[in-house]
């Protein structure tokens, strides 16, 4: 091992990447953009606020004041629809999967319960619907609530079931949180993967690696000069997903030593496997689809997006064979949960693979021209 | 011309005179085989290079040169036979024999997004040596309004120009150049000859693998034709002409038939080209002689002739004659 060497290939590797956008993208700006898009899109459910477009037939002060309450939690933003349209040619027309209609003699109903003590006193209220929308149940379950909600109230007695909710974790955490462990992972297996086995593919290809073997460059210096360089990239790429996560969606996580060494595993196992990999593909495009084929499974089906319990059993088993969960579960049970013991055990199966893996990938690492 | 088997026969005191050789020789080959599978790609294979010298290694494609090159690059190890470098053996003694090297190897690339001047370095640097003397290598190949261009913007030439820069960052005893000059212009050829001359005034050995036989001609001072895997001949290049291509091409200047008729009289084989210009192979200058003679006996007058001797790329062909590439993969079962 020659550190001078390390070194110099280190700098032509963080200087090519320097160089091209596009490496430079898929390396850093790609995980963070993940975090962006789907920080944008899964925590729109903590401030839901749904359109509720809302025809007044009343037009009464008490009918206004419950189109005020609707707003009032700030579930519904209420819309008004002309009284004299057709509600349900209006919704077609405007393109509406939900219309709220409040009938006449809402007020009057109204009145005759709470002032006369009419408790036979109601209004029938319609929704019109499309049935074919995806959005409208859940509306329609918010809509259901409140109106239920409301019912209770003008019954004018107190609720016989009330519930308290209670997390079995210390703080509140919101999806983002869960889901930046999982792009950290998914990070770091893409760069290393791809990196190692793009790299060498290329590299072979051009014939670079047959001139750099009349050098004293030894294999040693090549893999450690490797893997140097993908914990350059995880450690920055970590770094990004997790100040983006701050900065925007304003993610805390418990940032502790079990981070960097998941990290240091993590790249030593899928640089391993980006090594076994490189004798399958024979030239830089197959090796660009082998990657694909190996990282794709392993990006949806370990839990990087969303919980294997989602899956089918035959599928949940399938995951716990991919090294991938065990990073996926490790840094979450470090970063969320603080269980350290399935932290401990998750990075035990990580070093596990990680060694098996690493070792199999130098020894089938060509340096010399040997067939 | 001193035949492979003649010039080195490998026996017991040879091997045991191998220190010796390595005072004289860099490079010391005997009996070197490589077979992948069936496939013998390298055949019983001795020579030996001088120090000093340019030795180019001639060969049709798949003839072999590649693999024996790389062997005695370090970067292969052969099945059979015995390869030293300065008299170390190169199965045993890379680390020692690298750093004496220089290698440019075929169709040489390296990082695209490198300028010449920091690709030059690199290899300074993994070599050990002073990147400061990198301005003198890049002087040296010509690239110096190159010196910061990067690697995937070069020309052909430009590349293969970097290419021999770095062969030589380590300042080797010995280069290894393969097929320099392959697709490039005759200027940018011309260019690397010039590199090459001065490889050989500087002393050092430059072993050229090449398909151009001129390039042979005019740099090397030993040239080794490989077909089929075996040496099939090694000499100078005037000793290889004179030993593989020993006759001479007569040429009459606009011949017309009567002298076509005198020729054929005298039981040689003219070939008339599309010119009316007449070209006969002959043996000795009295074929010559006889020739013309028997041209003026018909009263006719020729407006020119010209003798010319066959160069090395003739006897190159009458060498290498009927071993295409598919004849150079030899069968276990048929050596």
């Amino acid at each position: 091992m020659t550190p001078r060497i390390i070194l110099a290939n280190l700098m032509v590797r963080l200087r090519s990447l320097s160089r091209e956008r596009s490496a430079m993208f898929f390396a850093l700006a790609f995980p963070v953009l993940l975090v962006l898009v789907f920080g944008a899109i899964f925590t729109k459910p903590e401030h839901l606020n749904f359109d509720l477009p809302v025809q007044d037939l009343d037009h009464t002060a008490a009918s206004a004041k419950f189109i005020d309450s609707l707003a009032a939690d700030g579930l519904f933003k209420a819309i008004p629809v002309p009284a004299d349209a057709g509600a349900v040619q209006y919704a077609k027309e405007h393109a509406l999967t939900l219309v709220f209609i409040i009938p006449r003699g809402f007020e009057a109903a109204q009145v005759q319960r709470l002032r006369q003590g009419d408790f036979s006193a109601s209004v029938a209220a319609t929704y019109v619907y499309d049935p074919s929308s995806t959005s409208v149940t859940t509306k329609l379950q918010s809509l259901n609530a409140f109106v239920a909600a409301a019912n209770q109230q003008m019954s004018g007695t107190a609720p016989f079931i009330t519930m308290t909710a209670q997390s079995i974790l210390e703080k509140k955490y919101r999806f983002i949180e869960f889901f930046v462990p999982g792009i950290i992972a998914m990070a770091i297996m893409t760069s290393s993967l791809s990196g190692a086995l793009n790299m060498n593919a290329e590299l072979r290809q051009k014939g670079i690696l047959r001139k750099l073997a009349t050098t004293p460059m030894t294999r040693v210096d090549w893999l450690l000069s490797n893997i140097l360089y993908q914990l350059i990239l995880a450690t920055l790429s970590t770094a990004s997903i997790l100040l983006v996560s701050f900065a925007v969606f304003d993610v805390r996580l418990d940032i502790n030593l079990w981070l960097p060494l998941f990290v240091v595993l993590e790249v030593f196992a899928f640089v391993g496997f980006g090594m076994v990999l490189t004798p399958i593909a024979k030239e830089a495009e197959s090796a660009a689809g082998a990657a694909n084929a190996f990282l794709f499974p392993m990006m949806f089906l370990s839990g990087t997006f969303f919980p294997v319990e989602l899956m089918p059993p035959f599928l949940q088993a399938f995951a716990r064979a991919l090294p991938l969960f065990y990073v996926n579960q490790g840094l979450r049970a470090s970063m969320i949960f603080a269980d350290a013991l399935v932290a401990a055990k998750c990075a035990a199966i990580t070093a596990g693979v990680a060694a098996v893996v690493f070792v199999a990938g130098a020894m089938v690492t060509r340096w010399n021209r040997e067939a | 011309m001193r035949h492979p088997d003649r010039q080195f026969e490998p026996t017991p005191d040879s091997v045991r005179a191998s220190a010796a050789h390595a005072v004289e020789h860099a490079i010391v080959v005997e009996s070197l085989s490589k077979t992948y599978g069936d496939l013998i790609a390298v055949n019983n294979v001795s020579f030996k290079v001088r120090k000093g010298e340019v030795f180019a290694f001639l060969g049709p494609n798949g003839a072999g040169k590649t693999t024996t090159v790389e062997i005695i690059e370090t970067v292969r190890s052969p099945t059979s036979g015995r390869v030293s470098v300065f008299g170390m053996d190169v199965t045993t003694h890379k680390s020692d024999i690298v750093p004496r090297i220089g290698v440019l190897p075929q169709g040489f690339n390296s990082f695209d997004r490198l300028t010449v001047r920091e690709t030059i370095q690199y290899y300074a640097r993994l070599f050990g040596r002073r990147t400061s003397d990198v301005e003198g290598l890049i002087d040296l190949v010509n690239l110096k309004d190159k010196r910061d261009s990067l690697f995937v913007t070069l020309s052909g030439g430009m590349k293969q120009r970097l290419g021999i820069a770095i062969a030589l960052v380590n300042d080797p005893e010995l280069v290894f150049l393969d097929e320099p000059t392959t697709g490039l212009d005759p200027h940018a050829r011309r260019a690397v000859w010039d590199v090459m001359l001065g490889l050989k005034r500087k002393g050092k050995v430059v072993f050229l693998t090449t398909h151009y036989m001129e390039e042979a001609e005019l740099v090397a001072d030993t040239v080794a034709i490989i077909s089929k895997g075996e040496i099939v001949a090694i000499g100078s290049p005037g000793d290889l002409v004179e030993h593989n291509a020993n006759y001479m091409y007569l040429t009459l200047k606009s011949a017309d038939s009567s002298a076509i008729d005198a020729v054929t009289r005298l039981d040689f084989k003219p070939d008339a080209d599309s010119r009316g210009d007449v070209k006969i192979k002959v043996s000795t200058t009295e074929d010559v002689e006889a020739i013309l003679a028997a041209i003026k006996v018909t009263g006719r007058t020729l407006p020119g002739i010209d003798v010319r001797k066959p160069n090395l790329e003739e006897a190159f062909l009458s060498l290498t004659t009927d071993t295409g590439p598919d004849a150079h993969r030899l069968r276990r079962s048929a050596s």
